[in-house]
């Protein structure tokens, strides 16, 4: 492509966690076209519709272009000045240290921003606030697959590459939609299957690979640790498990290896309802080959025992041996651009970057060291913890940066009463969205398209980000605004670009050692990286990063998930993401992919639908413990019968009205996938919409 | 490995190369119109003809393996005459010269090809298929190359494309020829991004992009 006139940057994707590199063409201070990069080593030359076209967001005429603030509680939003904005934010917080200290406020990074960005976000809230309320939205996805890899492997990241696929003889995918929700891994493992890869599907729904692969499991909603238990019991009887490995390189197998006996298929079937023929299949599909990938999504971690299943999948590739070597990864698709990357960066409430806890004291000490000032020593609150927090008066105000929690997190209700009851909120954000309906002060923030810095891809990729066009209005980078509040707040953040930034991430964080600017180049660098610039495509190649250099056995037993179907709600929904939007939908919503895909529906069996006389396309009520929601109903085969499914890309939906308060038991990570529902026609029962507090 | 030379350089390649291969290892253009790195080598074009030493005749660069001690030579006058005249005859069918992003007018320039020596039959000229939001149609322009209907199969796996037609009415289709909304398209755009002739483009370029005629 050589479109006239036009500047060409080479930038990474800000949709999903892929992290595909693009040529991003500007012409007359708009994108005019993006390509794949052919050398981005994540994508291979390709990309999908949202990276590709789902652009004209960034020039949307809704785009905040200046300040709002709001002077009254019920007021109306005014513009302001960005001097006005940012003295107002530095004399509210100030005020509320003050009489209520630090911990009374928290803030939440953005896994949609930069490293940068979430490092510079994470020392405002440690070093110019004081306190460790800080964390981001990886808390409502992949939380979990952090706490498992670090307690059963050592690092938070996946083991491998996107590259292992294309090595690997078979593969096990369970609970993601790749084709949909990551397209471009979706499309390699399509690829990989079909040039003989063997793979097997496990999903509550029918997804499209299931169509390529070998087996299609389809256990009930809530019950992957039964199938993940199945699946070692026969890998165990049948002679799969790798002793040397074992004996080498791992501890906990005997405890472990005492629990599969209560899993045998015949148990297991009656528990997940997938037949003992199957998972027995599954087994020998995985242990017969010499290599081998399991691949897993938020259908594994949004669950109440979801860490434990992370933790079980550990297992199963410990007992084969079939982790450290190519062709053999544990790969976590990880939900957004930079859900990896946020957290490495330690906007955490527990963590500084690379996951070095805040109570660790040599830890703590350099951090003081670097930044000149005192730190906390006590664990902050997590996103759940920061709302209860919130309604019971001991949280008065929150910064939230690029989320917005008021259409993602889960019981609407009780997020929207969190958000009215503080004394001040401020939202940065690149649009006005349902959270920034409960805001003070609303700053304008920048779009991928509008910075520099980089996000980390979910195979670890450090890849840089460059502007290819500029902020719209008197919006600001999301790196320029942290910067200005930290000195307002009377700390300064000592760096020009974010470039000095990741120098100081480097200097700080022994993984990032390094890393800078100049050395990630067009194909970055998957960390941990050496000072000499060594980076870590395969981690644990002779050891694993636990004490030892052994990695841990959990011996973790099936329990049931945190709802169930009832007489009054008899069916089990499920939440997740179709191809043409992306989560809240705040950018693909302004894009042409609307007229793709106009409205979230939900997905029910025809079965169920002849059953409960439902017709294709009908308006129908959606009813929770919780909440209620109508939308139009599509009846396909793709799902099993007893299970609904939808998404929450529209927010005229509110199908996070529906989400209760279940989440994972280590990590509060919400149960989004499975929630007891009853379906029926509008005009059956009356309509029983919670009201919100604000009638919004 | 294998060492063999084009046009006098010497290169050294690992099993299964091909002369484009080394050709590109060795910083020598060979022009190419059917060719993609991201999919198989087809073949079908013979723009990328080359001679070499003890062959019969010119060779196509992008589906022949290296030989060790194989000597290529990548302006061999009778390869350059039919990459020429190949180029020629796609260019005749066109309603109008290639606009001068494409590929197609680059290869055209490079290798020198002028306004087409045979007057015959061109395609109708006729508006863009834009049914699509991002993805526009305009199958005057095709060239039966295949790298849309490779790209579907091969990079993103949707297999939502086909050829069509024969001879002269050669064309592509999105599934039963029911436009790229309603056919199995996942609007990944891997067809347009591979296309050399904007026959499938984005709906956004169709203004900024008119052809140089």
């Amino acid at each position: 492509m050589n479109l006239p006139g036009a500047t060409v940057t080479t930038t990474t994707c800000g949709y999903c966690g892929v992290g595909c590199r693009l040529e991003a063409h500007a012409l007359d201070g708009r994108i005019a076209t993006i390509a794949p990069a052919l050398d981005g080593p994540a994508n291979l030359g390709h990309t999908c519709l949202k990276g590709r076209f789902a652009h004209q967001f960034s020039r949307h005429r809704q785009r905040l272009t200046t300040p709002l603030i709001r002077d009254a509680r019920d007021g109306e939003l005014r513009p302001a000045a960005w001097d006005e904005a940012i003295e107002r934010i530095a004399a509210e917080l100030g005020r509320i240290r003050a009489a209520h200290g630090p911990d009374a406020i928290a803030g939440l990074a953005s896994s949609r921003a930069t490293n940068e960005d979430c490092y510079a976000m994470q020392r405002l809230m440690r070093a110019a606030i004081g306190t460790n309320n800080i964390d981001n939205c990886s808390r409502v996805c992949h939380s979990p697959t952090s706490y498992a890899l670090r307690r059963s492997l050592g690092l938070s990241g996946a083991t491998g590459s996107f590259a292992d696929f294309d090595r690997a003889g078979a593969t096990i995918l369970i609970g993601a939609n790749p084709t949909e929700g990551h397209p471009v891994v979706g499309a390699r493992i399509k690829q990989a299957t079909l040039r003989g890869m063997q793979l097997v599907t496990i999903d509550p729904r029918r997804i499209e690979l299931a169509d390529y692969g070998v087996l299609h499991l389809a256990p009930r909603p809530g019950t992957n640790a039964a199938v993940l238990l199945g699946i070692a019991h026969v890998l165990e009887r049948d002679g799969f498990v790798e002793r040397a490995f074992v004996d080498a390189r791992t501890d906990g197998w005997d405890a472990f290896a005492e629990l599969l006996a209560a899993y045998a298929p015949d148990e297991v079937s009656e528990i997940t309802g997938v037949p003992a023929a199957d998972l027995e299949r599954a087994a020998h599909v995985y242990g017969e080959a010499a290599d081998a990938c399991i691949a897993w999504g938020l259908g594994v971690t949004e669950h109440k025992y979801g860490s434990e299943v992370v933790q079980l999948i550990c297992n199963v590739a410990l007992m084969t041996g079939k982790v450290g070597r190519p062709g053999s990864a544990l790969l976590p698709l990880r939900g957004q651009n930079n859900v990896q990357g946020s957290s490495d960066m330690g906007a955490l409430p527990d963590t500084y970057t690379a996951y070095r806890s805040v109570t660790d004291e040599a830890v703590a000490r350099s951090f003081e060291d670097a930044w000149g000032v005192p730190l906390s020593r006590a664990v902050g609150l997590k996103i759940p913890q920061m709302f209860d927090a919130a309604i019971t008066g001991e949280l008065k105000a929150m910064y939230i940066f690029g989320e917005d929690v008021a259409q993602t997190d889960p019981n609407t209700a009780h997020v929207v009463h969190a958000l009215e009851s503080l004394d001040f909120l401020v939202v940065q954000d690149i649009f006005e969205n349902e959270t920034t309906r409960y805001a003070d002060v609303i700053l304008p923030a920048s779009s991928f398209l509008e910075k520099s810095g980089t996000f980390t891809n979910a195979e670890r990729r450090v890849q840089l980000v460059a502007p290819a066009i500029d902020p719209p209005g008197e919006a600001r980078t999301d790196f320029e605004i942290i910067k200005a509040v930290a000195r307002a707040l009377g700390h300064e953040l000592p760096w020009e670009t974010p470039a000095d930034a990741m120098d100081e991430i480097a200097a700080l964080t022994p993984d990032w050692a390094g890393i800078s600017h100049a050395r990630l180049g067009r194909s970055g660098l998957q960390w941990p990286v050496a000072p000499d610039g060594t980076d870590a495509p395969i981690l644990y190649e002779r050891e694993f990063t636990l004490p030892g250099g052994r990695a841990h056995f959990a011996p973790l037993p099936y329990k049931a998930p945190g709802d169930a179907a009832d007489d009054e709600f008899p069916l089990i929904l499920v939440t997740g993401r179709r191809l043409q939007h992306y989560n809240a939908g705040t950018m693909t919503r302004r894009t042409g992919n609307v007229e793709l895909v106009g409205a979230d529906v939900l997905e029910i069996h025809p079965d169920d639908a002849a059953h409960l006389w439902i017709s294709e396309g009908e308006t129908i009520s959606v009813r929770s413990r919780v909440g209620r929601i109508e939308l139009p109903a599509h009846v396909t085969d793709r799902i099993e019968p007893g299970h609904v499914f939808t998404t929450f890309h529209f927010p005229e939906t509110r199908t996070n009205l529906l989400v209760g308060a279940s989440a994972d038991v280590n990590t509060s990570c919400p149960e989004y996938k499975v929630v007891a529902v009853d379906v029926r026609p509008l005009g059956e029962e009356p309509a029983r919409t919670p009201a919100l507090a604000s009638g919004a | 490995m294998s060492r063999v030379t084009i046009d006098g350089v010497a290169v050294d390649v690992a099993p299964g190369a091909t002369i484009l291969d080394a050709a590109r290892a060795a910083g020598v253009w060979v022009p190419t119109l059917c060719f993609d790195a991201r999919q198989a080598a087809f073949g079908a074009c013979r723009v990328c003809l080359v001679g070499v030493e003890g062959a019969p005749a010119p060779l196509p660069a992008c589906t022949t393996p290296c030989r060790d001690g194989m000597a290529v030579d990548t302006e061999d006058p009778t390869a350059r005459r039919v990459a020429h005249a190949v180029v020629e005859l796609v260019l005749s069918e066109l309603p109008q010269p290639p606009a001068p992003h494409t590929e197609l007018a680059q290869v055209a320039e490079r290798l020198d090809v002028g306004e087409p020596r045979w007057p015959g039959e061109t395609h109708a000229p006729a508006l863009p298929d834009t049914r699509h939001p991002y993805l526009a149609f305009r199958h005057e322009l095709c060239i039966s190359c295949g790298r849309c209907v490779r790209a579907c199969d091969e990079v993103q796996g949707t297999f939502a494309l086909a050829a069509t037609g024969r001879g002269f009415g050669a064309n592509v289709a999105a599934g039963l020829d029911e436009g790229f909304r309603d056919s199995a398209c996942v609007s990944c755009g891997a067809c347009a991004d591979t296309c050399p002739t904007d026959a499938i483009t984005e709906v956004s370029l169709l203004g900024i992009m008119e052809p140089s005629a």
